[in-house]
């Protein structure tokens, strides 16, 4: 981050639009996390120090919304502004105050940076944030995943806000995120305004400045009438849109920036282009898709054959705005776009030359396209063959609770609560807990976004007999939940149950800090490490009891059979309120993180250490693996049956255990078979334990058969 | 215009195991040797031991070379457009090879010979893992040039982690234009050999061994054929050979199962139990010979019968697991499974829940009926759960108690009622061998419904019998097809444990499905909201 004019950074795409904040002199960084953005906001809260000598504000955000609130410091202020989320879901979430924000518009540059969840290796519902700049009237920066460009885009975006006092979004692919190159660096700039030369008087009162009638409709006409022309003269003048020449002057190719690489390999595929980008057909690469600039779009398709749009998601708005600005003008170049691409889903290379062999086929009928067509079809041909091969298809592979997670257990006592109380409509959430939507546990029937479980169950719970179990995490709880969800309950009196996983992080962005996270100090002090810590931290706790909850059990979740006990009291209880049980287990990544070094120094001193692994007796399993289907736990998995006798394989625990206890807690809960073993390995033990263990070994011995 | 093409790689690993720092390796190395290079991957999906891949570009020519130019890298793998792909487990090599990444003109296939079984595989109630085997055919198919081993045991026998493997088989395969000392340079960061880190050591131990197994292929066919021959097993045969008296009773093709279950039976309870083994098991020869007299089918069915019926007539027990638990070669294989070090202390504890049942099954009927009956009448069944030492003195005490009631096991209820069950299965094979070859082989099959303890061995047995007495004798249609019936019917027994399957699969075959098992659930009904 500390790298300067001359240095050249290698590393991930993220982590350079970060040193580009910086370069760029950035006053105020916030957001909330998600993949794929969350490296830009953690590498800003652990270098605090450094950002405090530029007298840089870093923030993390309850949630998105308030991150997009935060973006209101420049709509008076002359302060440089970035927040970060992901997208759709969090702009979703911030929706409400980028239009309040959009509206009066800014003084100071204001970029939002958002991980264009989409494709291959997302994680929510596929839209497009789009829409919002659309809407909103904000500009959207899709740049060339090229980190020097990228870099040179996030300078330009605040001064592409500033020149037109519209908020700039600027979304990055997943790829793009964490695509590894490197850029020639540039010195960073400390804000002239920042936390080291704060403001000294507030702006006078100035109503424009309010996003409230009447001068809202006098924002709608600026938008209009001054802001977008500004943004278009910016772009044009800057020259953010890239004109790449190509031989066949009479066809064209539109693309967003961030499909450019893409496009250039689909091109080299059928012979179109070389590897450095030389292209046969010349290319308009928007770095920039809204505004689009008229003029120069209209300018590169006059006089063309035609011109094919390549643009991901759907609707098309892109090819819709070209279409309709060439309709104005009367320019009759054949347009293309969604009739040739496929309308919805990831553009990768292969679907690009798809539609790309059409285009050609149709205006370079003289350019032999055979090798293409062969590669084409050999994919076809050899995915047709490997289905035939096989007589049922692959089984998947999703992504499963780590090993020793502590709300693994919580399914576990779930499922067997089922079969005590009936099968009950469980309202699921995001984080971890949803991949208890996986095999073994299948459980959950909506999502509604992140802590909406329990606001999601309101008009389900009244019209079913027996009780709906909303399940939440803790993270979910702060970002959302709780007013959402349990304000609302309250507030109406619901008969309700929620389930809320404390584990002190969010731990499926990467294990961030949230305000019931138990603090370093108690880390610090906490005597035997492996504990969990959660229970320290219980804003939670008071948080509900402040709101007025009556029905609150604390249970830790490895405890399956008071957890199962707990469910079926929550279901049944004739207490008609809001019931909440707060599952208590510390998330295992973060466990991990501080056992390893601890273990490790301990052993180092030669110091007592006890190890525990659980095990299974292969001649005694039975090998009906009903422990896995109450688990799924990734070390407690099947072998070959060592039993020349019995053909089903045995269950088998694997190295990788970290002795979480679940299997025994399983073993007596759901009076599995008694194949399950506890073993604790003491390294280092003391001469009096060595002592008691060799006497007591050799009676052992003595009762020992073979 | 230039038509020299990067060199494309594709990496496939599972959450947690070091892709990212791999493909930090590949970039640095390229990088230090004045290569331009590109890596993508989708972490996002990585997390928690889920499948992922990462994704690297390299240009053959060095930079300097370029005159200023910079090769346009692809952000994502091209199907059919790979000159490699690196994969650390079976399934998900054979998944890419699905997606049509691999072609047999351009890819070249490292891939880990081990499996992680996905969830979905470990699951089934019987055997539900896909074959090694189909999958090693896509790897042989679909590939310019394959190296298979096991990536897995290379780490774990250099004390590394998998990425560092990976590395070395990269390296070794020469797809990169770098030499050898490029890629230890990285891993080693720059420092002496003496001035290594433990891990750094480790790394370059993980690489230099796949680094030559990938090399030097007939280190790697040698590890191929090894693979393949683990695969195969020959017929086993018990520790203590078959007294010659009873061997002669039995062809040979059924002595080697017949040794076994033998064995199986005498040392679950005592010689004269072995005998009635041998009894039973005769009628099902002499069925057997009369159903097929030249033996064409190498008598298949008297074999499997020994191997079920052992298997059922030492049904499990607590005394049966404290005899097992307390042996010496138990408390030795723990040992090994946990690897205790020398001057480690280990202590052992069994998690036990025997509920009345299991205590009734040791007392005689009457006494053992009053039991079950009290314990069915409680609201939920009465159980003790015990967590026992057998490290301790009290403990290992105990077990030895336990399994010392074998004598009792013979007077208990429900040593009699298996009995019963047994010979009413033995009857339904008997009935149908005389019938139908293939009809007894089917019914005598079904004994690997008869599993475990408790309410698995319970359903077992319910599904067998259930079978056995509408399937195997239904009127009217022809022994094959029952033959048929049977078979399916065994297979859908093994899809779920609820049974839906089964009863799915019995109704098909013109049977009834079975009666439904009173089972408490305790729930509450919410009244309708009250009219005004």
């Amino acid at each position: 981050m500390r790298l300067g004019a001359g240095d050249t950074f290698h590393g991930e795409g993220i982590l350079a639009i970060t040193k580009g904040l910086l370069q760029s002199g950035v006053a105020y960084v916030g957001g909330y996390q998600g993949a794929p953005v969350s490296h830009l906001l953690d590498v800003m809260v652990q270098a605090k120090p450094y950002m405090d000598e530029l007298g840089v504000h870093v923030e993390a955000c309850s949630n998105e919304a308030s991150a997009a609130a935060m973006l209101g410091a420049s709509i008076h202020y002359p302060l440089r502004g970035a927040v970060t989320w992901k997208s759709i879901v969090g702009t979703n979430v911030a929706a409400d105050a980028l239009s309040n924000l959009s509206s009066p518009g800014v003084t100071g540059g204001v970029l939002i940076v958002v991980g264009e969840d989409y494709g291959e290796g997302a994680s929510v519902i596929q839209e497009r944030t789009h829409a919002y700049a659309l809407k909103s009237s904000m500009c959207l920066l899709d740049p060339r995943p090229d980190l020097g460009r990228m870099v040179d885009m996030v300078e330009h975006g605040f001064r592409l806000s500033e020149t037109s006092n519209m908020p700039c979004i600027m979304e990055l692919r997943i790829r793009t995120c964490h695509v590894r190159g490197s850029f020639e660096c540039r010195d960073n700039l400390a804000p002239a305004v920042s936390t080291r030369a704060p403001i000294a008087e507030p702006a006078g009162f100035d109503y424009m400045r309010l996003a409230h009638p009447p001068v809202t409709f006098r924002h709608e006409k600026l938008k209009g009438e001054e802001r977008l022309p500004a943004a278009r003269r910016y772009i044009a003048e800057q020259g953010l849109n890239e004109l790449m020449p190509g031989t066949h002057a009479d066809l064209g190719i539109v693309v967003q920036g961030g499909l450019y690489n893409a496009l250039v390999r689909s091109l080299q595929q059928l012979g179109l282009a070389d590897a450095f980008g030389e292209t046969d057909i010349p290319l308009l690469v928007l770095n920039v898709t809204y505004p689009l600039v008229p003029e120069q779009v209209a300018d590169f398709c006059v006089g063309k054959r035609a011109v094919l749009v390549v643009e991901e998601g759907q609707p098309e708005y892109i090819e819709q705005e070209i279409a309709t600005l060439l309709r104005r003008r009367d320019i009759q170049t054949p347009l293309h776009g969604c009739d040739m691409l496929p309308p919805a889903g990831e553009l990768g290379v292969e679907v690009m030359a798809g539609g790309l062999s059409t285009f050609a086929a149709r205006y370079l009928q003289q350019h032999a396209q055979d090798s293409a067509g062969d590669w084409l079809d050999g994919n076809q041909k050899r995915r047709a063959e490997v289905a035939a091969t096989l007589d049922a298809p692959l089984p998947a592979r999703p992504p499963s609770f780590c090993i020793g997670c502590p709300e693994r257990p919580v399914f576990s006592a779930l499922k067997l609560a089922q079969q005590d109380s009936g099968p009950v409509h469980i309202a699921a959430d995001i984080g971890c807990h949803a991949f208890g939507t996986f095999e073994p546990f299948s459980m959950g029937h909506s999502i509604l976004g992140y802590g909406m479980s329990l606001a999601s169950r309101a008009g389900v719970s009244p019209m079913m007999q027996r009780r709906a179990l909303s399940i939440m995490g803790d993270g979910g709880f702060w970002h959302n939940g709780l007013l959402t969800g349990v304000q609302s309950a309250l507030f109406n009196g619901d008969d309700a149950v929620l389930l809320i996983f404390k584990n002190g992080y969010t731990s499926a962005t990467g294990t961030q800090d949230i305000i019931s996270t138990p603090d370093d100090e108690v880390k610090e002090r906490a005597v035997d490490k492996q504990q969990s810590l959660v229970d320290k931290n219980n804003t939670i706790e008071s948080t509900l009891k402040g709101l007025g909850v009556q029905w609150m059990r604390t249970v830790h979740t490895y405890h399956v059979d008071t957890m199962r006990a707990t469910l079926n009291e929550a279901f049944t209880t004739s207490f008609n309120g809001l019931k909440v049980i707060i599952a208590e287990g510390e998330c295992q990544l973060e466990r991990q993180r501080r056992i390893k070094p601890w273990i490790a120094s301990l052993l180092k001193k030669g110091e007592r250490v006890v190890r525990v692994k659980y095990g299974v007796d292969e001649d005694v399993c039975n090998g009906d693996h009903a422990c896995i289907r109450l688990s799924g736990c990734p070390t407690l998995t099947i072998k070959d049956n060592p039993d020349p006798l019995k053909v089903d394989p045995v269950a088998v625990v694997i190295d990788g255990c970290v002795g979480c206890g679940l299997c025994g807690a399983n073993a007596h809960a759901a009076t599995l078979c008694p194949s399950f073993y506890r073993a604790e390995v003491v390294q280092n033990p003391k001469w009096h334990e060595r002592l008691l263990h060799s006497l007591r070994g050799a009676l052992v011995r003595a009762l020992q058969p073979a | 215009m230039n038509r020299t093409q990067p060199i494309t790689l594709l990496v496939c690993a599972l959450g947690g195991e070091g892709g990212g720092v791999l493909t930090e390796w590949l970039v640095d190395v390229a990088r230090h040797a004045g290569f331009a290079a590109q890596s993508t991957s989708i972490p996002g999906v990585a997390q928690r031991t889920g499948a992922t891949t990462y994704y690297l570009e390299v240009f053959p020519v060095p930079l300097a070379e370029l005159g200023g130019r910079r090769p346009v890298f692809s952000l994502s793998p091209v199907p059919g457009a790979l000159d490699a792909i690196v994969s650390s487990e079976l399934l998900e090599t054979a998944r890419q090879i699905g997606n049509g990444m691999s072609t047999p003109e351009r890819t070249l296939l490292i891939s880990s010979s081990s499996r992680t079984l996905t969830t979905a595989e470990r699951m089934q109630l019987g055997d539900g893992r896909t074959d090694s085997g189909r999958l090693l055919d896509l790897v042989k198919h679909f590939s310019r040039e394959h190296h298979v081993f096991d990536m897995g045991a290379v780490a774990r026998d250099a004390g590394t982690v998998v990425s560092a493997v990976m590395l070395g088989a990269i390296a070794g395969s020469g797809l990169l234009p770098f030499p050898r000392e490029a890629y230890e340079h990285v891993v080693g960061g720059g420092k002496a050999p003496e001035k290594l880190g433990r891990m750094a050591a480790a790394s370059l131990r993980g690489f230099a061994q796949a680094f030559d197994i990938v090399h030097s292929p007939r280190e790697q066919a040698a590890m191929v054929s090894r693979l393949l021959a683990t695969t195969e097993q020959d017929a086993p045969m018990a520790d203590q050979p078959l007294p010659p008296a009873i061997a002669q009773l039995f062809p040979p093709p059924v002595h080697a199962m017949l040794s076994l279950g033998y064995a199986r039976v005498l040392d679950y309870q005592d010689a004269a139990y072995a005998q009635r083994y041998v009894d039973r098991l005769q009628h099902v020869l002499a069925a057997e010979r009369a159903a097929d007299p030249a033996a064409t089918r190498g008598f298949a069915l008297t074999t499997e019968m020994a191997r079920w019926l052992a298997l059922w007539m030492a049904f499990d027990d607590i005394v049966r697991v404290a005899e097992l638990k307390s042996r010496g070669s138990r408390a030795q294989r723990v040992h090994r499974e946990v690897r205790a070090a020398d001057g480690d202390i280990v202590k052992v504890y069994d998690h036990f829940k025997p509920g009345a049942p299991e205590f009734a099954a040791l007392l005689p009927a009457p006494l053992a009926h009053r039991i079950t009956a009290w314990d069915r009448r409680r609201a939920t069944p009465w159980a003790m759960p015990l967590k026992v030492g057998s490290h301790s003195v009290v403990g290992m005490a105990s077990l030895r108690l336990l399994a010392s009631l074998r004598w009792l096991r013979r007077r208990g209820s429900r040593f009699t009622e298996e009995q019963v069950l047994i010979e009413r299965w033995l009857a339904a094979v008997l009935q149908g061998t005389r019938e139908d070859w293939h009809l007894g082989h089917q019914i005598a099959l079904c004994g690997r419904l008869i599993k475990g303890y408790g309410s698995t061995n319970e359903r077992g047995k319910n599904n067998l019998l259930h079978v056995a007495d509408h399937l195997a004798a239904q009127p009217g249609t022809s022994a094959a097809a029952r033959a048929e019936a049977i078979a399916a019917a065994r297979e859908a027994a093994l899809a779920d444990d609820a049974g839906k399957a089964l009863d799915a699969a019995l109704v098909r075959h013109g049977a009834p499905a079975r009666p439904v098992q009173a089972q408490p659930i305790r729930w509450m009904k919410r009244r309708p909201a009250a009219t005004p």
